[in-house]
């Protein structure tokens, strides 16, 4: 790393304009940036009209044949609908969920360690290691949760080979390991609503539930559509979990977009239709994001 | 998805003037918490503490399985007849197994390395550019500044293939540089300490200047030790965030010597094949240090999640 | 705003400061210590040759038994396995750590992917010379099995065994049914055209008083097209896959396999909807007298039954041809191989081709000749049985998409899957498998 003390001496021979210091301390991130940011960016793009293949064969450009195949692929497509099904059927229990959990801990009962400990554990653990302990609760044969299907009188479930199942059983996963980190943001939140307004509104006779509906609840919309906004933006980015518990299967109905693309570029060696793939995803969280940006600006107009 | 990078790629709304605030304990002398939210009814505290009781009962049954299996033999584990309570006892041989066999040692060092290199040089380098864009005046700041706040939207996963050609081209697939670098370029965090020094007394800056004080001095010997605080929220939040990251390491190394634990324990197999006892031996060996960071150093972590989870917004 | 509490604390808490200094010091170092040693952790001393494979389970373990009998043939060479886990991901990362050059020395891969690996310069070519001065050459291998090693004029692959489907039986239901000659063995003419074939395993279900033949391909991602694919090369029929498309195949005859297939499992005399645990499960608890499936099941099936014997796939439509792939030794590519280095690897693997005896008791069938013309090979029962079908293998069609665990593999067994299953017709099964033969054609190969 560049020290920016040393640089002026070597960096200002005399006669021209010495580099500005405020330039000197951002240059270290600025050329990480540039690096590892600008040139990869700029070159997926150029990648994305070439078929660049990860073999040692040289790559040709194609003009724009790698987008065009990609709008008819039935495949991309798929997947796409199936990170967009993810987004849906996980974000909504990541927020509720987790304000749920919020609420119940922010009464302040006894026990406060122990609850934060418990909701928010698991967000700590890598997701290898998730995804192992997950495989193992879904096993049809051995796994705990079958096992409680089974005393509870109910059918066993094939949690991660029946094409109707595997995408929930991805989210609840999802949900158990990710909850606490919109839990804590929640509670955060909660605790710096002020004391006065519930006294004030305890004085005014609103009981226990009038206080929630017309004091916490409103207090929270702001941060709870942050909130709601993040975890969208996460959820389309999904890919670990989904790799390393079903591989995208069974039959492709949990294939992901990020998965597409890995499987795409690294298992097919098709580097450049990869990229025109990333870039077409990219736009879509780009639009994703604008709308709501834009409805997050209407809410607090 | 690596779920920590949600925050940290994410479009800042400044509009949004959340305010989160250190969690406090609660004030002496007045009503408590409980009686504020959930009034004075014995029966409304029975129900949410049964809730809090199921809901946790649930949240810890994972793990309380995987500790289970993990203590069971192979045999044991692999017997749906006695599913639950091992019949021969429990023992330690999943663990002993899975530890001697190496690589699981090695793949947490790799993690550590990683995570710390990869933690000192972001938190760093972000530091000093936040410094530069709050503190400085320099031909192109600002559009420097809006290049890197507009760069927060781009999420890594897209990046995977590019990264991976540029690694072809630099001779680096498989080592720890390609691991590393490209996780230390964090322009979220430089939009938090940016906002963070603009929030620092300007006069600090002017009385160190009087004193003949250089920027690296200001930065160095004023700032950094006020902003302490901050840096350990921002550290902490990164370090964990790296640790847990699976897909770049994923995708950058092959070697499994170069591993770190979430890639290395997905992917290479035991030559003997599924030994689910020490499959979980190993998951629980995984889990294990930063759950007992958590647990020694909640309040901070806590607050770090809390101060850095929306992105400085 | 950022809710940061006012940044003026007190000074430090003695466990943040401890947190914070820990971090940042125990970093810096490790920090360093990386950047600067790029690649440091796998550069490997010059005496390890690092192996690459798929094999877990009982195939793993021989495999270790191989290493340590092979140590006598390569002094002061020790070989460190890695086993990945099996299929797509295998490759995935066998062709990321090639094209990055820091791969392993040597790798297991299957002969039928060496289409999708040797055109694209991910694997460096085997030295025969140096191969051959450890006693391996080109004799020492079938022909069928050999020409698939090659790539414009090179050898890229060194095979390891033969791993063919055939048919297993319980000897006493077989001999009861009439379908052993008198020496115990298959025979082969009871089961040489379709009505013959099913009407030996009528025979079957009745000596058995169960049921005749299982096959397991419900939901499989290969089954069906392995036991389609050999049977097709039987009628003769033209299978050419030229870049770009379309594929030369002959349709009529391709319906005529599916037929043949669907009565095999119509549920008559054979169950009809089994996946392969459940093949495996019905065979080996003597559900069935006979089994349609890979060799590699013999330790399981001879756990069952300690007679239990094999014999090569039955020719049932004229020529013969049995399915097969064969487990391979391949060089990932590196740009400047250290030839001392190379020549330890060339050695090691010359070695454990040697010590193929130990693999042929997983029911794989050596590659290397010298070990499968020795005494104690014939002594194997049933491996001898079968190995005469080494001679008329068929592997996966050489083009860059297909092979084990391919994408290619499981789109064939899943229409194969809607004839045998669903009652697809089978001249439109036939046109809807070529359907998606071109659609793979249409794609450009990354070679």
């Amino acid at each position: 790393m560049s020290s920016p003390q040393a640089a002026p001496r070597t960096g200002a021979p005399s006669g021209r304009r010495p580099v500005p210091p405020g330039l000197l301390f951002a240059l270290p991130f600025l050329v990480l940036f540039a690096v590892f940011m600008l040139w990869p960016l700029g070159q997926g793009l150029w990648m994305s009209l070439t078929d660049t293949s990860l073999s040692a064969h040289s790559p040709g450009f194609v003009g724009v044949d790698n987008f065009t195949e990609a709008l008819g692929d039935a495949a991309m497509w798929s997947s796409l609908g199936h990170t967009v099904w993810f987004t849906l059927i996980s974000t909504v229990p990541l927020v509720l969920v987790a304000l749920v959990l919020a609420l119940l801990v922010h009464t302040g009962l006894p026990g406060q360690w122990v609850w934060r400990l418990a909701f928010f554990a698991p967000y700590l653990l890598p997701v290898g290691v998730v995804s192992l302990l997950w495989i193992w609760l879904y096993q049809p044969d051995l796994g705990l949760y079958n096992h409680l299907l089974h005393i509870l009188g109910l059918e066993q479930v094939a949690w991660l080979s029946d094409e109707s199942v595997a995408m929930w059983a991805i989210a609840l996963t999802t949900l158990w390991w990710t909850v606490g980190f919109n839990f804590l943001l929640l509670l955060a939140a909660l605790q710096s609503i002020p004391d006065h307004l519930y006294e004030a509104a305890a004085i005014d006779g609103a009981g226990a539930w009038r206080r929630l509906w017309s004091i916490t609840l409103p207090q929270l919309a702001r941060i709870g559509a942050v909130i709601t906004v993040l975890q969208i933006l996460a959820s389309l980015k999904v890919f670990d979990q989904v790799y390393l518990m079903t591989k995208g299967g069974p039959n492709g109905s949990t294939r992901p977009v990020v998965e597409y693309i890995y499987d795409v570029g690294f298992t097919g060696y098709r580097l450049g239709y990869a990229s025109a793939i990333s870039y077409i995803f990219f736009a879509l969280v780009l639009i994703a994001s604008a709308v709501q940006y834009a409805a997050l600006r209407r809410r607090e107009k | 998805m690596t779920s920590t990078d949600l925050p940290l790629r994410t479009a800042p709304s400044r509009q949004s003037e959340v305010v989160v605030r250190e969690l406090r304990p609660r004030q002496p002398g007045r009503r408590s918490r409980t009686n504020l939210t959930l009034g004075d009814s014995a029966l409304a505290r029975v129900l949410a503490l049964a809730a809090l009781v199921v809901m946790t009962v649930i949240w810890l049954l994972p793990m309380a399985w995987a500790l289970l299996t993990a203590f069971k033999s192979e045999t044991d584990a692999s017997d749906p007849a006695h599913w639950f309570w091992p019949r021969h006892g429990f023992t330690f041989h999943g663990f002993s197994s899975v530890w001697q066999r190496g690589d699981l040692p090695l793949w947490m060092l790799n993690s550590l390395l990683v995570s710390a290199a990869v933690t000192v040089i972001t938190v760093l380098v972000s530091a000093m550019a936040g410094y530069a864009f709050s503190r400085t005046r320099f031909t192109g700041r600002r559009a420097l500044f809006a290049l890197t706040v507009a760069a927060v939207l781009v999420p890594p996963q897209l990046m995977i293939v590019p990264w991976f050609r540029q690694m072809l081209t630099l001779h680096l697939v498989d080592t720890y540089a390609a691991v590393i670098l490209p996780q230390t370029v964090a322009p979220v965090m430089v939009f938090i300490l940016k906002k963070h020094f603009d929030s620092l007394p300007h006069e600090l800056q002017e009385a160190a200047r009087i004193d003949g004080a250089g920027h690296w001095r200001i930065f160095w010997s004023v700032l950094l030790p006020l902003s302490r605080p901050m840096l350990a929220a921002v550290s902490i939040f990164v370090f964990i965030g790296a640790w847990n990251n699976f897909l770049w390491p994923f995708v950058s190394t092959s070697d499994p010597a170069l591993m770190t634990l979430p890639v290395g324990i997905t992917s290479v197999k035991d030559a003997y094949g599924i030994q689910y006892a020490q499959t979980m031996a190993s998951a629980v060996l995984a889990a294990v240090p930063l759950v007992v960071v958590f647990m020694f150093f909640q309040r901070h972590i806590v607050k770090s999640v809390a101060t850095t989870g929306l992105g400085g917004q | 705003m950022t809710g940061i509490p006012a940044p003026v604390g007190p000074p430090g808490l003695s466990r943040r400061r401890l947190l914070g200094t820990a971090l940042t010091s125990g970093a810096a170092l490790l920090g360093a210590a990386a950047l600067s040693g790029c690649g440091s952790a796998q550069a490997s001393d010059a005496s390890t040759v690092r192996l690459w494979d798929l094999f877990s389970g009982a195939d793993g373990g021989l495999l270790n038994d191989m290493v340590r009998a092979a140590r006598p043939d390569m002094p002061g060479t020790r070989i460190e396995r890695t086993v990945l886990e099996w299929g797509t991901p295998y490759y995935t990362k066998l062709a990321m750590a090639s094209a990055g050059g820091r791969g392993p020395e040597v790798a297991v891969a299957h002969m039928s992917r060496l289409a999708s690996y040797a055109p694209t310069g991910l694997l460096d070519p085997w030295d025969l010379d140096v191969l051959a001065e450890y006693g391996v050459g080109r004799d020492d291998f079938a022909d069928a099995v050999w020409a698939r090693t090659q790539y414009r004029g090179h050898t890229y692959a060194v095979p390891l065994d033969t791993h063919p489907f055939i048919v297993f039986f319980h000897p006493e239901p077989a001999a009861k049914a009439g379908l052993l000659t008198p020496d115990g063995v298959l025979d082969t003419e009871a089961f040489s055209s379709p009505d013959r074939f099913l009407a030996a395993g009528r025979e079957l279900a009745k000596a058995s008083g169960r049921q005749g033949i299982a096959f397991g391909y419900v939901t499989d991602t290969a089954q069906g097209w392995r036991l389609f694919y050999g049977l097709y090369r039987q009628t003769g029929g033209a299978f050419d896959l030229p870049a770009g498309g379309p594929a030369e195949v002959d349709v009529d005859r391709m319906a005529e396999v599916i037929a043949f297939m669907a009565k095999l499992v119509d549920g008559r005399v054979n169950p009809k909807r089994l996946d392969y645990p459940a093949a495996i499960a019905a065979f080996a608890n003597r559900q069935t007298a006979m089994i349609l499936s890979g060799e590699w099941e013999l330790g399981t099936f001879r756990t069952a039954d300690k007679n239990v014997s094999a014999a090569p796939f039955p020719t049932v439509f004229g020529t013969p041809a049995v399915y097969a792939d064969s487990h391979s030794f391949v060089l990932p590519r590196h740009p400047d191989p250290d030839p001392e280095h190379r020549r330890r690897t060339h050695r090691a693997v010359a070695a454990l081709l040697k010590a193929g005896q130990i693999w042929a008791t997983a029911g794989h069938i050596p590659a290397y000749g010298p070990v499968t013309r020795t005494c104690a090979y014939a002594r194997l029962q049933p491996q001898a049985h079968y190995a005469k079908a080494q001679d008329h293998v068929v592997l996966d069609p050489s083009v860059w998409f297909a092979g084990a665990g391919s994408d290619f593999q499981n789109a064939m067994s899943q229409v194969l899957q809607q004839a045998l299953l669903d009652g697809l017709a089978p001249d439109r099964a036939a046109r809807a498998m070529v359907q998606r033969l071109n659609t793979f054609l249409s794609k450009p190969s990354p070679a």
